[in-house]
């Protein structure tokens, strides 16, 4: 196979088979835990590197997920315990775990191809040229015929390929059960579900996943595959079967993205992607729709002047002499800048909410209409109160 | 193994020692905040975070002198922090997606970064590496002033501010009214965190130093209730493992200093988390036993008032058989209540003496005279 598209295709199904369940623990508040669990399989791959030689052997998989659950499992043990804070107990658990894993491979294994740099950063440029070949001589005299051999193509590809279609056939199959216990854990007890088994079923498919990337894109970046998509997902959309769909497609951007970026700078495959997967991100949270940093910042802005507004037409509905009702007054009264205090009035100007007779204002017939519908609302603080008056907040926001 | 005197006369292990000591210290000490904020975090965070500042400042500047690239750490830690604050506030994002997010992206760049330093032709970069993992080997005199220096200075406005940061830390909105600026405080202790992170960063490297901030100080928390204490303690814990860690691994080849450090913090943990007397699983297990047994006893002798109530002399023998039909006792327990002076036993009967018989009348009562 063209190592190309090798590359492409096992960073498309890596960033795939890690935004699913990414999505999952983005929501339910655990993003963390995919960092805990990508350095704490180190001791289980290194154990189970000893033992089977092939970091792509089912059995390796197996003990790093191990490993994997074993973390989740000592974090909830130890927030138990009730005598550290959750975030306390998993920063405690897998720099001790990740420093076992350093020290084992610094010990028994410093000279095989698991070094540590490469455990941190993955090693997508060699998948290509790792391939699984199958011997499928029949003949008993040891004679091997290189026709006998057949290449099945890069292995990460194989395990990635396997671990995504498991993921997917569990999500098709639990996609109800875990949407439910994701958002109303107290339903779905209620409705017979163990929200424990999801829990660790979940956590399962995130630590299989974290060890099959892991070893295609290294330990930390597979946290950014797993949580960066979903979180950039979540700023453009509620509506959870979108937000699975709109990470996939982030994913797959930032892989193809990120693999051109780095033939272009000579640079690290992993790192790329990471990066690409930062940018995404970055645009995103500054001009997402109505949740990203620019349009919540002119939201804040507009209910400030809002406020004022409202501040405004209460004091002059409070106030009926002239010297209380004068612009000068006004300015010092309520303490506001100029430029504010003209910015109000010229709202309340346009919406003909007060009429202005040379320096003094008053307020109009709709402006005090106005003010005591949202009196009635401040003093009962009821939201039917103000419904019928939402239409005319909306005028100020011109 | 090495000879152990070679650890007190060799220059360049005295240097390392000394240099993690002082680390272990300034992280205990402020890694106790970090704790008690709940940001326990957003160390691993800005440690991560503080990878492309290494890189690009010796991408900018060529120089590999470690006071550059710790500034573009800072820098770049900074930044981070600042940013992990903006989603928290601004966005619907909660602090653990934020943490992640930044922590792993600024950890992809700086690798990017990384690997195309590498590749280019006149490479003097070679080294930069050791803020992955930390390398205490390389530590000289001036790395370890530096780190003096700054935990000098950290130590000085600590205790200037003592007051100012308790009360931020236990109790935020009671600061605000005092008129305290709780930003200032804020961001002080902030960056005070960031610093501790980055000079930690060429000994224990990016990846293990948030261990370094919590560790120490999440076993300095078990064994105390006041903040001067814990902090105390935080730094004792902190430089000892920094010690017995640097020992440990120049003692045997090829164990990294680092992780060697983190090991030993997180035994610190461990026993901490046993044997503390107050807070410890061992001393609350033993104190559960030692309840419930008590409570067995009592129960013991409210059943015993409850059939020796009905009699008019209460120093009437009664059969141990007609205890049978309460659940709770035992012989142990019989023989407890007879140490207790609480019950006399003749043969097959017992009885209950005037102790007894008053402290099973006033047991519900708070006002018990204890026998």
């Amino acid at each position: 196979m063209n190592p190309e598209i090798a590359i492409l295709l096992i960073s498309c199904l890596t960033a795939v088979a890690c935004a699913i369940p990414g999505v999952f623990l983005v929501l339910r508040k655990m993003a963390l835990i995919s960092d805990a669990i990508s350095h704490s399989i180190l001791p289980g791959i290194v154990v189970g590197f000893f033992i089977t030689h092939d970091l792509a052997s089912p059995w390796l998989i197996l003990l790093a997920a191990i490993s994997g659950i074993v973390t989740v499992w000592l974090v909830e043990a130890i927030q138990k315990t009730g005598l550290v804070k959750e975030d306390t107990a998993i920063g405690l658990v897998f720099p001790a775990l990740f420093s076992i894993g350093v020290l084992l491979i610094a010990i028994y294994a410093n000279d095989v191809h698991l070094d540590t740099d490469a455990v941190l950063v993955g090693k997508l440029e060699y998948a290509p040229f790792d391939n699984w070949i199958i011997n499928s001589s029949s003949s008993q005299e040891g004679i091997t015929n290189p026709e006998d051999f057949i290449n099945m193509g890069p292995k990460s590809l194989w395990t990635t390929g396997s671990v995504l279609l498991v993921t997917l056939v569990l999500l098709g199959l639990f996609y109800k059960e875990l949407k439910l216990s994701t958002f109303d854990i107290g339903l779905t007890s209620a409705l017979g579900f163990s929200p424990v088994i999801l829990h660790y079923g979940l956590m399962s498919v995130a630590s299989v996943t974290t060890v099959v990337s892991f070893d295609a894109v290294g330990a930390i970046l597979v946290v950014a595959l797993i949580i960066a998509p979903a979180a950039t997902a979540y700023l453009l959309t509620n509506d959870l079967k979108k937000m699975l769909l709109l990470s996939v497609v982030f994913g797959i951007l930032a892989a193809f993205g990120g693999y051109y970026l780095s033939m272009w700078l000579d640079a690290s495959i992993s790192g790329s992607i990471t990066t690409v997967l930062g940018l995404i991100f970055l645009l995103v949270y500054l001009f997402a729709p109505s949740r990203g940093l620019l349009a919540v910042l002119f939201r804040q802005r507009r209910q400030r002047t809002e406020v004022s507004l409202l501040t405004f037409l209460l004091h002059l509905n409070n106030h009926d002499s002239i010297e209380e009702r004068s612009v000068t007054h006004l300015q010092e009264h309520i303490n506001w800048g100029k430029v504010r205090a003209k910015k109000v009035l010229k709202l309340a100007l346009e919406n003909n909410m007060i009429s202005k007779n040379g320096d003094v204002v008053t307020l109009s017939n709709k402006g005090k209409e106005f003010t005591e519908k949202a009196l009635d609302y401040i003093i009962t603080n009821k939201d039917e109160k103000i419904e019928d008056m939402k239409d005319d907040f909306f005028l100020f926001r011109g | 193994m090495m000879d152990i005197t070679s650890f007190f006369t060799d220059y360049t292990l005295r240097t390392i020692t000394l240099g993690t000591a002082v680390l272990g210290a300034i992280c205990g000490m402020l890694g106790s905040f970090a704790v008690l904020r709940k940001q326990s975090l957003l160390g691993d965070a800005i440690s991560h975070a503080a990878l492309p500042g290494i890189a690009l400042a010796f991408l900018f500047t060529g120089l590999k002198d470690s006071n550059v690239l710790l500034l573009g750490a800072l820098v770049s830690g900074f930044i981070g922090t600042v940013w992990i604050r903006g989603i928290v506030t601004k966005t619907h994002l909660k602090t653990d997606t934020a943490l992640g997010l930044i922590l792993s992206l600024f950890f992809g760049f700086g690798e990017l970064v990384l690997s195309y330093l590498k590749k280019q032709p006149d490479a003097n970069q070679a080294g930069l590496d050791k803020y992955l993992f930390g390398q205490a080997a390389t530590l000289v005199e001036s790395d370890v002033n530096l780190m003096i220096i700054v935990t000098g200075i950290s130590l000085v406005i600590m205790l200037l501010f003592w007051k100012e940061f308790k009360l931020l830390l236990f109790d935020k909105n009671y600061a605000l009214t005092l008129g305290f600026n709780t930003r200032i405080i804020d961001g002080l202790i902030s960056f005070f965190i960031v610093l501790a992170i980055v000079i930690g960063l060429q000994t224990v490297g990016v990846v293990l130093m948030s261990a370094m901030l919590l560790a120490p100080a999440a076993a300095a928390r078990q064994w105390t209730n006041s903040l001067g204490v814990m902090v105390l303690l935080a730094a004792v814990f902190g430089a000892v493992a920094g010690v017995v860690g640097t020992g440990i691994s120049a003692s045997y080849n090829n164990l990294s200093t680092g992780p060697v450090i983190v090991l030993v913090a997180s035994v610190f943990v461990g026993f901490s988390f046993v044997f503390s007397p107050s807070r410890g699983l061992l001393f609350k297990q033993i104190r559960l036993v030692r309840n419930r047994r008590d409570l067995h006893l009592k129960k013991t002798l409210q059943f015993m008032y409850s059939i020796v109530e009905k009699h008019d002399d209460i120093s009437r023998p009664h059969a141990i058989r007609i205890l049978n039909q309460f659940q709770g006792y035992s012989k142990g327990t019989l023989r407890q209540l007879e140490e207790k002076n609480w019950i006399e036993i003749k043969g097959d009967t017992w009885s209950l003496t005037t102790s007894g018989f008053h402290t099973a009348q006033n047991l519900y009562n708070n006002n018990v005279p204890q026998s």
